[in-house]
C-alpha cells in the first residue's frame, strides 16, 4: 500500500497547475499570420497544428509529471507492510500464558473464561484465539471457525515468560489485518507487566476489555541463584502478608547438593547456602516447593562453566569493511578462546537489527554515527543497560549531539572538537592510571608514548561516575571510562582508523584493543544466565553458540559436534514473580497511552521502510528523464 | 501629388504603389500612372505606332528631330513635328485574378489593388492607343467579363468593374482559362494577371491554349514582398489565406527551402512559358506599376 513519509510536501503537486495554467492561458503565444503561398511553405520542415497540438500536449504531460514527481520525491513514497484492511469486525481473545498463571488454579480460570468470550463474541464478529506471554502468538488466526479455536485453546498451556501486556496487545492487533473490533485480554491483570519497553500499539478501531482471571494471596519465588566463591547461594523472597517457611534443594546436574530450610516474614527475603564441594563445571538449581503460588518461579538455574570468546559489533558510517579496518585486523590476531568475534554494520542496518542481535554480541564499537535512526539509539542504550561494553571513538564520523540523545539517561561523558594542532604539533597520550586493566599489560606508558595524534577532542567529564584513565601530552583526556548501572563505556579522543593519529601503525594498537576490549565486554562474557524470552527455551540449562542456540545433546553425545557452544541457565523474570495486581482501569489507561506510542513507533517504521526502498531516487530519476524528453521535444517546437 | 521617388535623381520618378493606392478614384489613379509614364519618355520608341496621322504640334527642345516637318518649315519658317495615332486592330484582354490569395499584401497594397491597377493602367492605356481592350475577373470560375471594345466610354465600364471587384474564393487558374480561351474569336492579346497559386502544370496548360488560338499572351506573376523574401523572424502559425488551415513554422528553420521552392516554381514558368512564347514576368507589389508599363510596352513593341 502506498504511503508517505512526508505527506505535506505533497502540497506541491498543486504546483502542476502551473504549466497546465500556462498550457491553458498561454497556448496562443505564436502569432498567427494570414499568409498566401503557403503551397511553397508546405514543402519545408513545418508541423501542423493538429500535430503541433499533440506534441504540446505530450510537453504538457511531460512538464506535470516532473513536478508531481518532484512532490512525490520530497514526500518520500514508500510501500508500506500494512495490509489492506480485511472484511467485518472481529473478536481476538489473547489469553495469558505468562509464568502468573502457573499458580494451581489461575490457567484453568483463564481458559474457562476465553471459552466463553469464544463463544459470546457477537455473531458478526470473526473469532480468532492468541496465547501471550512477552509477545502474542496467535494460535488461530481471525476467522469463522469458532470451533477450531475452542480446539485450539485446549491445547493452551501456561509458560514460564514474563508478561509484556503491550508488545502482547500489538502482536494481537496485527492478526486483525485492518479489521475493526476488539481485544479480549484474559489475564490476571499483574502490575509488573506494564513496565517492559513496548515497540508499538494498537488502532483505535480496536477495543480492549478485560476478563480479570484473580491471582494468588502469596508466592514464594527464587529470586537468585549466584557462585560465591566454593558456594551456591539462592535468594528467597515472599510476596505474602503472612510469615512462610520453605526448604531450598541446591542440585549441580542433577545430583543434589543439599537443602536448607527457610523461614520468611511477610514480604522478606532470605538466601540459602549450600558448599559445591569444589564442582567447577555444570548446571546448578535451587529449588523450593511453594504449593500455593506461581509454580514456574519455584526452580532457578546456574552455570559453572567458563565464558566464550568475545564478540565485538562495529557501527560505521556506512558498514564498508575499510572504516574498521585496522580494528578488525587487530582483533584478527587473536586466536581460541581468547579471540574475537568481528562484526561490521552501518548505522542504518544497525538501526534494522532486531534486539535479539546483539544478545551475543559483548562490546558495541562506535566508529560512525551516520545513519543510526531512533530505533538504532534506543538499541544502543538497551545495550548498555542491558550489560553491553561501548567504546566511542571520537573520530570524524561520530556526531557527539547524536550520542547524546541516544545515551543521555546512561552515559553523561561527552566531547567537542577543538582545533587541529598547529603544523608539527602533535600530541602523544600516556596512561593516568597505568594499574587499570586496559593498561596493565603496557606496565607503564612503554610503547604508547609513540603515538602520534595530529588531531584529538575535548572530553567533557561528568562530575561522578566517570574516571580519566589516559590524558593527551597537555593533560587533557585521552580515554574516559564512565561506569554506568549497565554495561562499561570508553570514550577515547581521538578515531581507531589511521585519520587523526598513527596510532593502528603503532605496535601498541594491538594489545591495546584486545585489553579494552575484553575489559568493555568482561560483564556481558561472563553472563551466563538469560531471562526467558531473551532467548529460545523454558528455564533450564542450555547451551548456546554463534547467534544461535543448541540444546544439550542427549547423554553420551561427544561434546565436540558443538565446539564453539556454551551453557546459559534460562530463568524466570524475577519480576514475574510478584502478585501485585492493577486495576482494571489502569489496565485501560495503559492503552490509551499506548496509541500515542504506536503512532511514533509507527512513524519509525516507515522511515526504516522508506530508506530500504528508496522509491524517491527513483521519482527523482524519473523527473530528470521527463525533464530531458521535455527539452528535446521543447526545442524541436521552437 | 505626393510622389515618391523610386530611382536616382536623374531616373524615371514614378509613384509608389502605396501611395498611388490611397489616391482617389481608379481612374485617377490609371491616369496618373500612364501619363506619368508617357511624360517621361522623352525617347520612347513605342510612340507613333500607328501610320495614321493626327496633329502638327510646335517643336519643343528634346523631340525626336526625325519627326519634324521639314516642308511647314519651309512654308512657315517654324518647326512643327508630326504626331500619329496608332491603329486599332488588336484585341487585348485583360485577365485578372480575383481569388482569395490575391487579397494578400504585407506594405499597404494588396496583390488585387496592385492588378487591378495595373489592369486599369493598361486598359487606359490601350484605350489611349485606339486599342479594344477587355476584362475578365476570375477565381476557380468567371467572376466577371467585359469584351473588347475600343470605345472611351467603354475605359469607364472596365474602371467602374475593376472599382467594384472584390476577393473571390481559391485559386483555380486553369479552368477559366479554358474556357475564355474558347470565348476569343478573334486573335488578340492576352494579359495575365495572377500569383499564380496554383499548380503550374494546370496554368501552363491553361496559357498554352491562348497560344493555340493564335494569340499573344502576357503574363504578370504579382508576388508581395513578403512572399519573395519571406522576412519573418518569430516562429509562428501560418494560416492559409484562402483555406484558413494553419501551419507552424519557425522561419530561420523554413526560410530556406521556401524560397528554394518559390524560386523553382519561377524557373519553372520563365521555362514552360518562355518555350510557348508567352511573356512571363514576375512582378514585386512593392515595385512602382511603371515597370510592368513598360514591360508591356515593350512586349508590344517586339510584336509589332
Amino acid at each position: 500500500m502506498p504511503a508517505f513519509l512526508s505527506p505535506l510536501f505533497l502540497i506541491g503537486v498543486a504546483a502542476a497547475a502551473i504549466p497546465i495554467a500556462i498550457h491553458l492561458f498561454y497556448r496562443r503565444t505564436e502569432p498567427v499570420i494570414d499568409f498566401a503561398a503557403m503551397r511553397y511553405l508546405r514543402g519545408a520542415p513545418v508541423e501542423h497544428s493538429r500535430r503541433r497540438r499533440l506534441r504540446e500536449l505530450v510537453l504538457l504531460a511531460l512538464r506535470v509529471t516532473a513536478l508531481v514527481l518532484l512532490a512525490l520525491a520530497f514526500a518520500r513514497p514508500y510501500f508500506s507492510d500494512a495490509v489492506a484492511a480485511g472484511s467485518g469486525p472481529a473478536t481476538m481473545v489473547l489469553i495469558d500464558t505468562s509464568a502468573s498463571l502457573s499458580a494451581p488454579g489461575r490457567f484453568e480460570e483463564a481458559r474457562e473464561r476465553a471459552r466463553r468470550a469464544i463463544q459470546d463474541a457477537p455473531a458478526t464478529h470473526a473469532v480468532g484465539l492468541a496465547a501471550f506471554a512477552q509477545a502474542a502468538d496467535v494460535i488461530a488466526p481471525v476467522s469463522q471457525d469458532r470451533a477450531g479455536a475452542l480446539a485450539a485453546l485446549a491445547q493452551v498451556k501456561p509458560g514460564a515468560g514474563a508478561t509484556r501486556y503491550r508488545a502482547a496487545l500489538q502482536g494481537a492487533a496485527g492478526a486483525f489485518h485492518g479489521r475493526s473490533g476488539r481485544i479480549v485480554v484474559v489475564t490476571d491483570l499483574q502490575q509488573s507487566g506494564w513496565d517492559a519497553a513496548s515497540d508499538g500499539g494498537i488502532p483505535e478501531a480496536i477495543g480492549v476489555e478485560v476478563e480479570d482471571v484473580g491471582a494468588p494471596e502469596a508466592n514464594l519465588a527464587v529470586m537468585s541463584l549466584r557462585v560465591e566463591g566454593a558456594d551456591a547461594v539462592a535468594v528467597i523472597q515472599s510476596f505474602s502478608s503472612r510469615p512462610a517457611t520453605d526448604q531450598v534443594i541446591f542440585a549441580v546436574d542433577a545430583r543434589r547438593m543439599g537443602a536448607v530450610p527457610v523461614t520468611l516474614g511477610p514480604g522478606a527475603s532470605a538466601e540459602a547456602r549450600v558448599p559445591l564441594d569444589g564442582v567447577a563445571s555444570g548446571a546448578v538449581s535451587a529449588t523450593i516447593t511453594d504449593g500455593g503460588g506461581y509454580a514456574a518461579d519455584n526452580v532457578r538455574y546456574a552455570v559453572l562453566d567458563a565464558a566464550d570468546a568475545v564478540s565485538l559489533m562495529a557501527v560505521t558510517a556506512t558498514g564498508h569493511p575499510s572504516e574498521a579496518l585496522y580494528l578488525e585486523r587487530a582483533l584478527a590476531v587473536a586466536e581460541g578462546t581468547r579471540g574475537f568475534r568481528f562484526r561490521s554494520v552501518s548505522g542504518t542496518s544497525f538501526s534494522a537489527l532486531a534486539p535479539e542481535a546483539l544478545q551475543q554480541v559483548g562490546v558495541i564499537a562506535v566508529l560512525g554515527t551516520r545513519g543510526i535512526a531512533q530505533r538504532g539509539r534506543e538499541r544502543l542504550a538497551e545495550f548498555v543497560r542491558g550489560g553491553g561494553g561501548l567504546l566511542v571513538a571520537a573520530g570524524p564520523d561520530v556526531d557527539p549531539a547524536i550520542l547524546k540523545e541516544a545515551l543521555g539517561r546512561v552515559v553523561q561523558t561527552s566531547w567537542a572538537l577543538r582545533p587541529a594542532a598547529a603544523s608539527g604539533a602533535t600530541l602523544s597520550f600516556a596512561p593516568d592510571d597505568s594499574r587499570h586493566p586496559v593498561f596493565r599489560v603496557f606496565g607503564g606508558a612503554g610503547t604508547l608514548g609513540n603515538v602520534g595524534f595530529s588531531r584529538a577532542v575535548r572530553i567533557i567529564i561528568p562530575p561522578a561516575g566517570a574516571s580519566v584513565i589516559a590524558r593527551y601530552s597537555d593533560g587533557s583526556p585521552a580515554l574516559v571510562e564512565e561506569r554506568t548501572t549497565g554495561g562499561r563505556v570508553m570514550v577515547f579522543g581521538s578515531d581507531l582508523n589511521y585519520r587523526w593519529n598513527d596510532f593502528p601503525l603503532q605496535p601498541a594498537f594491538v594489545p591495546f584493543i584486545h585489553e579494552t576490549v575484553r575489559y568493555l565486554a568482561s560483564p556481558r562474557t561472563s553472563r551466563t544466565e538469560y531471562l526467558v524470552g531473551e532467548i529460545p527455551g523454558v528455564p533450564g540449562v542450555v547451551n548456546i553458540a554463534g547467534g544461535g542456540r543448541t540444546l544439550s545433546g542427549p547423554p553420551g553425545e561427544p561434546d565436540k559436534a558443538r565446539p564453539t557452544s556454551r551453557p546459559v541457565a534460562i530463568n524466570v523474570d524475577p519480576r514475574e514473580s510478584d502478585p501485585t495486581r492493577m486495576a482494571a482501569e489502569t489496565f485501560q489507561a495503559g492503552i490509551s497511552r499506548l496509541n500515542a506510542a504506536a503512532a511514533q513507533d509507527a512513524e519509525t517504521d516507515a522511515q526504516q521502510q522508506e530508506d530500504r526502498q528508496f522509491l524517491w531516487w527513483y521519482g527523482l530519476l524519473i523527473m530528470v528523464v521527463s525533464l530531458a524528453a521535455e527539452g528535446v521535444i521543447g526545442r524541436r517546437l521552437g | 501629388m505626393n510622389a515618391q521617388a523610386a530611382g536616382r535623381p536623374g531616373e524615371l520618378r514614378f509613384l509608389d504603389p502605396a501611395v498611388l493606392a490611397r489616391l482617389g478614384t481608379l481612374e485617377l489613379k490609371a491616369r496618373a500612372v500612364v501619363e506619368g509614364l508617357l511624360s517621361g519618355l522623352h525617347r520612347s520608341p513605342y510612340k507613333g505606332f500607328s501610320v495614321e496621322f493626327a496633329e502638327y504640334r510646335q517643336y519643343l527642345p528634346g523631340d525626336d528631330l526625325s519627326t519634324i516637318d521639314w516642308k511647314v518649315y519651309a512654308r512657315t519658317d517654324r518647326h512643327y513635328v508630326k504626331k500619329f495615332e496608332e491603329e486599332t486592330n488588336v484585341d487585348c484582354h485583360l485577365l485578372l485574378d480575383v481569388s482569395g490569395s490575391m487579397g494578400y499584401g504585407s506594405r499597404g497594397v494588396t496583390k488585387l489593388e496592385y492588378g487591378g491597377l495595373l489592369a486599369s493602367s493598361l486598359a487606359f492605356l490601350m484605350n489611349r492607343q485606339r486599342d479594344a481592350v477587355g476584362l475578365t475577373t476570375f477565381d476557380d470560375a468567371i467572376v466577371t467579363m467585359l469584351p473588347p471594345s475600343a470605345r472611351p466610354s467603354h475605359l469607364r465600364s472596365i474602371l467602374v468593374t475593376l472599382d467594384q471587384t472584390t476577393l473571390g474564393h481559391r485559386t483555380d487558374v486553369s479552368k477559366p482559362l479554358h474556357l475564355m480561351a474558347d470565348g476569343i474569336g478573334k486573335r488578340g492579346l492576352v494579359v495575365l494577371i495572377s500569383d499564380l497559386l496554383d499548380e503550374p502544370d494546370r496554368v501552363v496548360d491553361g496559357l498554352r491554349h491562348f497560344r493555340f488560338r493564335g494569340s499573344e499572351v502576357i503574363v504578370f506573376h504579382l508576388l508581395d514582398p513578403a512572399e519573395l523574401t519571406f522576412p519573418f523572424e518569430r516562429a509562428a502559425r501560418f494560416r492559409d489565406i484562402e483555406l484558413g488551415d494553419e501551419v507552424m513554422a519557425v522561419p530561420s528553420v523554413v526560410r530556406q527551402e521556401y524560397l528554394d521552392a518559390l524560386q523553382a516554381a519561377v524557373e519553372r514558368y520563365k521555362r514552360e512559358l518562355g518555350s510557348e512564347g508567352i511573356d512571363y514576368r514576375l512582378i514585386d507589389t512593392s515595385t512602382p506599376l511603371e515597370f510592368a508599363l513598360i514591360s508591356y510596352l515593350s512586349t508590344r513593341g517586339r510584336r509589332r
